[in-house]
């Protein structure tokens, strides 16, 4: 039983850290391309 | 903004990848990733937030963004190793080449705007200053130093939100859809080979 218990435990911690690994790749690239690129001009001219 | 829908389409492709061959999608950590929320948090300030952009002389926003622009560089080149990197350098790098000698502005043409909104005149717009709070800066074509590298590439017709886009931009979209594609650098073939070998044991 806690053979089991721990198991479940190691696949849990295990599927958190590659979701927060994944959700820190997904953000940091997000913000790298809004940073590093410039497409322009979008919505006229006042536009952002 | 428009530059999220390559992130979009590579994360998706790189989790349908994952599904197919059967295996987890493995991501890596990256190096000095504090330096990409350093480098951006400004621009945003600077350039994303109206409130904030307003309040920011012309001239701090443009160094804000050559600054941004480095350390982005610096992040990239010291993830080179991973996969992607070298198209997000390089994007990163024309960019600035650009930003850097049009006087830390993304230059666009007064044709390049008339195509992306033929419904205002060019009257309408503030030639050789910033639409707006955006990056760029608009001029003659014959004005622009290394026009090549501008945004002067429109997205079709089609396309819900009118744009241009530099080589650059290009060269990051291609980057980062890699990068989510295959974020553990394996192609499909060394996947299938190391599945099968697993399986045979």
């Amino acid at each position: 039983m806690k053979r089991m218990a721990d198991q479940f435990k190691a696949a849990v911690s295990q599927i958190n850290r590659r979701h927060i690994q994944l959700i820190l790749l997904v953000v940091t690239l997000s913000l790298l391309v809004l940073g590093a690129g410039a497409p322009g001009v979008g919505s006229g001219p006042g536009g952002m | 903004m428009i530059l999220l829908l390559a992130v979009a389409a590579g994360l998706t492709a790189g989790l349908l990848r994952s599904w197919a061959v059967r295996q987890p999608y493995q991501t890596r950590d990256l190096n000095l990733v504090w330096l990409v929320f350093a480098a951006v948090l400004p621009q945003m300030v600077a350039f994303h937030l109206p409130h904030t952009a307003a309040l920011i002389p012309d001239q701090v926003a443009s160094w804000i963004l050559v600054l941004s622009q480095l350390g982005l560089l610096i992040f990239s080149a010291v993830n080179l190793k991973r996969p992607g990197f070298w198209l997000l350098l390089s994007g990163i790098t024309l960019n600035l080449i650009v930003i850097t000698a049009n006087g830390g502005w993304m230059p666009i043409s007064t044709e390049t705007v008339q195509v992306l909104h033929p419904e205002h005149p060019l009257s309408a717009w503030n030639l050789g200053g910033r639409p707006g709070h955006s990056k760029n800066i608009l001029l003659f074509q014959d004005q622009i130093r290394f026009y090549l590298l501008a945004d002067r590439f429109p997205f079709p017709d089609w396309f819900p939100w009118p744009r241009a886009f530099s080589i650059g931009d290009a060269l990051l979209a291609a980057g980062a859809f890699i990068l989510l594609w295959k974020p553990d650098g394996k192609s499909l073939i060394e996947i299938i080979n190391t599945t099968e070998i697993s399986r045979e044991n």
